[in-house]
């Protein structure tokens, strides 16, 4: 994120580089470590008064919310930021964003002021969303009932990012009436709610990820029934370049830190940063950084202006970043040669994590299908 | 339409035709019984991965999580009860005797299920095949006689191979970057041996192997002409353990640091030494130093590019069940168009790839290591001796001098430099280009599968972690590109010069 285009972000930027290298680099390697997505309460809450005060968390959200009303430029200058430190609590900020902006795009005022204004802890803000999941491709939804006062869930859903963290949960169900699916706001610590264990996965490790059962749960829709799909759309359309923007942030860490280790590191009686190919790779990590950066930027731009097209945009130069991202960090890694395989170092967690972030919204190849059905319609 | 001498003279012009397309001169010289022995072991293979590695090997990753310190001694034991470690050991030194390129088949085939696994068995023989390509036949006989016997008593006697320093990697793998290096492995020659300081870091299965070797230096300004190698057995005195490594993958297979404080070496288990070199050989000892890293990189780089198709198919086979398994819209995923396309697209890569890592075999069997024990009547002659013959007739040859400079003389000194280079650039196109479709795969898988490739439990997230060590031991594949372009491309570029910028 390039924040010489947009000046107003500069305030921002330096509060959320001190912040990510006061409160979040001292725990990276900690928080990696395994039984993977058992988030340190006491770390979190005291980080979340922090960035809470800061106005990060209601980054995006309106100031009746407490908010501070900006807009994605924002959002994804901190997600970078804070990704070039440990993408995993990027994770945290990007699903706590998709679950507000789920509910700003449903209108559903009486929601956000139920949880925003008055919650009194990170567990209380951060309200858990499927991040990696784009509803209307999954093959199994969760069944809503209408129960005449309100609505009760039923069934599985896989992948709930926060879902052993959070008290609130936006889940995506299906009502037997509509075609598409909707939204609901689930308290998840309703007994009719079980939980796996945190799930182990490639990257983002400090970020707890859990599947869960639901059995007779009530639940309060958000939005109109079956306009799921509807919601899903315009926040993933923006959504999507804040997945961007972390991976562009990994790219940053990941560039650095084969830099810094390149100078110092010495083999054929010279530093490994004076051979050719080694100055290649570093090039063409650059260069993949760099462009990015620009795709970022530029789609937030795009975005705010609301310029022609900007959805296709967003999710164009997304997919292309984290295909870059993807190559940067595997190059990373080979730059630092065996210790960059080590835990000791940054790398080999930017290279789980890079692949971890391009899962987000869904699968790749579908993304690509439904840009170009867009299109060419 | 032309002389036959017109047709030599053209085929054999740079690029030479017959070192451009080895499969199809060298595939119909093969003895037709190293099919028949290969599908024996890929037979093997399978009944293992069935019955020990696939239902293990997520269970060890998540073990190996748990505690960062598990060593994976039962799964070693069970490598030892099945027979694995001494499958290559060539009957001559009491093993099963089985061809070499074989090997390669059989580590795509474990590696495809667990890459960890296959270096828990494979790199015992990157240790076995340092040791052979010293050409010291006597200590060569003596510590394979120890792995057999290992095997025979259920106490597993494994090899590692120690060259990587903190200060040198890239560094030791190719003699001209060697002479420039900051080594810090120093011997220092005493009356009956050497005693040696310094350590050795990131050697695969270091804590669970009983022999490794060793390479140290009498001068470490002048490491490329003053290397010594040696065999070192743990309990020797002055020989640790340091740290085990915390890795990303392959975790199941540690890596260790071996730290040596004055451990005394005695004579009888140095392999060589500059000394040693001038007695078979007039050719200055860098050049010998490199001929046998050479070899021993020429076996394992194709090797390693075995595990990068092992990889590479783990990768499709993860792909491949996915697709089955799914539904796009309510229709299987493999009815789509675009979804074959990547499926065969994996597939592809690892056709590809194995394609570089047989000719690289090809290279070994009939201008490298491999060249006498495969030669089709020696190859017969080796496979129906009986054993007596071997136990009485040559293992006492092994053990006089005329042993060693036999084997020196073949493999060392009257090695041809081509053959040399053709071998040394095939190992490492293979590790490279095997390596990077490996790689290639996992990324594909992984696309495919979105969430739920991220899960361990569904193995293709610990596919990608494990591939990409692949691509940085035995030489980064930075390395392995200049190695082939020094090798083969040279020829055609008079004004290159290498490590010289
Ligand atoms: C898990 C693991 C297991 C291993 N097992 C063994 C083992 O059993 N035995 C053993 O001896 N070793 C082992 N190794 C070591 C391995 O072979 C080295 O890590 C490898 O050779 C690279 O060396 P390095 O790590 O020192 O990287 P470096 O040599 O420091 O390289 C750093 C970077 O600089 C580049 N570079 C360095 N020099 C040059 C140059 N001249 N031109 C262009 N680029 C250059 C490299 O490509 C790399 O990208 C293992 C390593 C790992 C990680």
């Amino acid at each position: 994120m390039l924040t010489a285009l947009n000046k107003d972000l500069k305030p921002f930027e330096e509060l959320i580089t001190k912040f990510s290298k006061d409160e979040l680099k001292p725990h990276v390697e900690e928080h990696d470590r395994y039984p993977f997505g058992t988030l340190d309460t006491n770390i979190i809450e005291s980080g979340f008064h922090r960035i809470y005060d800061l106005g990060f968390l209601g980054i995006m959200l309106p100031e009746k919310y407490a908010g501070i009303g900006q807009g994605i430029s924002a959002m994804c200058m901190m997600l970078g930021h804070v990704a070039e430190v440990d993408a995993s609590y990027s994770l945290i900020i990007f699903t706590s964003g998709m679950s507000q902006q789920i509910i700003l795009n449903a209108d559903a005022d009486g929601i956000a002021e139920k949880i925003y204004p008055i919650a009194k802890n990170a567990q209380e803000y951060l309200v858990a969303f499927p991040s990696f999941t784009d509803p209307g491709q999954a093959a199994a939804l969760p069944q809503a009932s209408s129960s005449g006062t309100g609505y009760t869930l039923t069934g599985k859903l896989d992948y709930l990012v926060l879902g052993n963290f959070s008290k609130w949960a936006v889940i995506p169900a299906r009502t037997t009436d509509s075609k598409s699916y909707s939204f609901f706001l689930v308290d998840l610590n309703d007994k009719g709610v079980r939980k796996s264990n945190a799930i182990f996965s490639l990257g983002l490790h400090a970020c707890p990820i859990i599947d869960i059962t639901l059995n007779g749960v009530s639940a309060q829709i958000i939005g109109g029934e079956g306009k799921g799909e509807k919601y899903f759309e315009a926040t993933s359309r923006i959504m999507h370049v804040a997945a961007a923007a972390i991976n562009a942030g990994i790219m940053r860490g990941s560039l650095k830190e084969a830099i810094d280790y390149t100078k110092e590191r010495e083999q054929g009686g010279k530093l490994v940063i004076n051979w050719s190919e080694v100055r290649m790779l570093l090039a063409n990590m650059a260069v993949k950084s760099k462009a990015a950066e620009l795709c970022v930027t530029q789609t937030c731009k795009a975005i705010d202006e609301k310029l022609k097209d900007w959805g296709q945009i967003s999710i164009a130069s997304t997919l292309h970043v984290h295909d870059l991202a993807c190559e940067v960090v595997t190059d990373g890694v080979q730059l630092l040669g065996g210790n960059g395989y080590m835990k000791d170092y940054g790398q080999e967690k930017r290279y789980r994590d890079a692949r971890q972030v391009q899962a987000l919204l869904g699968l790749v190849p579908l993304k690509k299908l439904a840009l170009i059905k867009e299109i060419i319609a | 339409m032309l002389a036959r001498s017109d047709v030599k003279s053209f085929i054999s012009r740079f690029p030479s035709f017959e070192d451009e397309t080895l499969s199809m001169y060298y595939a119909p010289r093969m003895p037709k019984a190293m099919i028949k022995e290969t599908e024996e072991l890929i037979a093997l293979a399978r009944k293992f991965n069935d019955e020990v590695a696939r239902p293990l090997c997520l269970e060890l990753d998540r073990k190996t999580h748990e505690d960062p310190d598990y060593f994976p001694v039962e799964l070693v034991k069970k490598a030892n009860e099945w027979g694995f470690y001494t499958l290559w050991i060539p009957k001559l030194f009491g093993g099963k005797g089985y061809n070499m390129p074989s090997i390669s088949y059989f580590l795509e085939e474990i590696g495809s299920v667990c890459l960890g696994i296959a270096n828990v068995i494979g790199v015992h023989y990157l240790g076995m095949t340092g040791l052979m390509m010293s050409c010291n036949a006597r200590v060569t006989k003596k510590i394979l006689h120890e792995v057999v016997e290992g095997e025979k008593r259920g106490e597993p006697c494994l090899l590692s191979f120690s060259i990587t320093e903190p200060n040198a990697g890239t560094d030791v793998e190719e003699v001209e970057l060697e002479a420039m290096g900051r080594l810090g492995c120093h011997a220092k020659k005493v009356k009956g041996g050497y005693i040696v300081n310094g350590s050795k870091i990131f050697i695969s299965m270091g804590h669970l192997s009983k022999w490794t070797v060793l390479y140290a230096y009498t001068d470490l300004k002048r490491g490329a002409d003053t290397k010594v190698s040696m065999m070192v057995k743990v309990g020797m005195k002055g020989f640790s353990f340091g740290r085990h490594e915390n890795k990303m993958g392959q975790r199941i297979c540690p890596a260790s640091v071996l730290n040596f404080e004055d451990c005394f070496v005695p004579d009888e288990y140095v392999l060589t030494d500059p000394e040693s070199l001038k007695s078979f050989t007039k050719h200055p000892s860098r050049d010998m130093n490199m001929r046998h890293i050479d070899y021993v990189f020429s076996i394992s780089r194709a090797a390693v590019g075995a595990f990068g198709i092992g990889a590479a198919r783990g990768a499709f086979n993860a792909a491949l069940k996915y697709a089955n398994e799914s539904e796009i819209d309510g229709k299987p995923m493999v009815t789509y168009e675009w979804v074959q396309c990547r499926l065969a697209e994996m597939y592809a890569n690892v056709r590809l790839g194995r394609l570089t890592y047989q000719e690289a075999n090809y290279a070994n069997q009939h201008r490298g290591p491999y060249n006498l024990l495969q030669m089709k009547p020696m190859y017969y002659y080796l496979k129906y001796m009986p054993l007596w013959f071997f136990n009485i007739i040559l293992a006492p040859l092994l053990n006089r001098s005329i042993g060693t400079w036999l084997m020196s003389k073949w493999y060392l000194d009257w090695q041809k430099p081509e053959d040399q280079s053709l071998t040394t650039g095939l190992a490492s196109m293979a590790k490279f280009c095997c390596t990077d479709l490996g790689v290639k795969n996992c990324q594909m898988a992984l696309e495919l599968m979105g969430k739920a490739g991220l899960r361990q439990e569904n193995g293709a997230e610990k596919i990608l972690r494990d591939a990409k060590l692949l691509q940085i031991y035995e030489g980064t594949n930075q390395l392995n590109r200049i190695n082939l372009f020094k090798s083969i491309i040279a020829p055609a570029a008079p004004k290159a010069t290498f490590f010289e910028e």
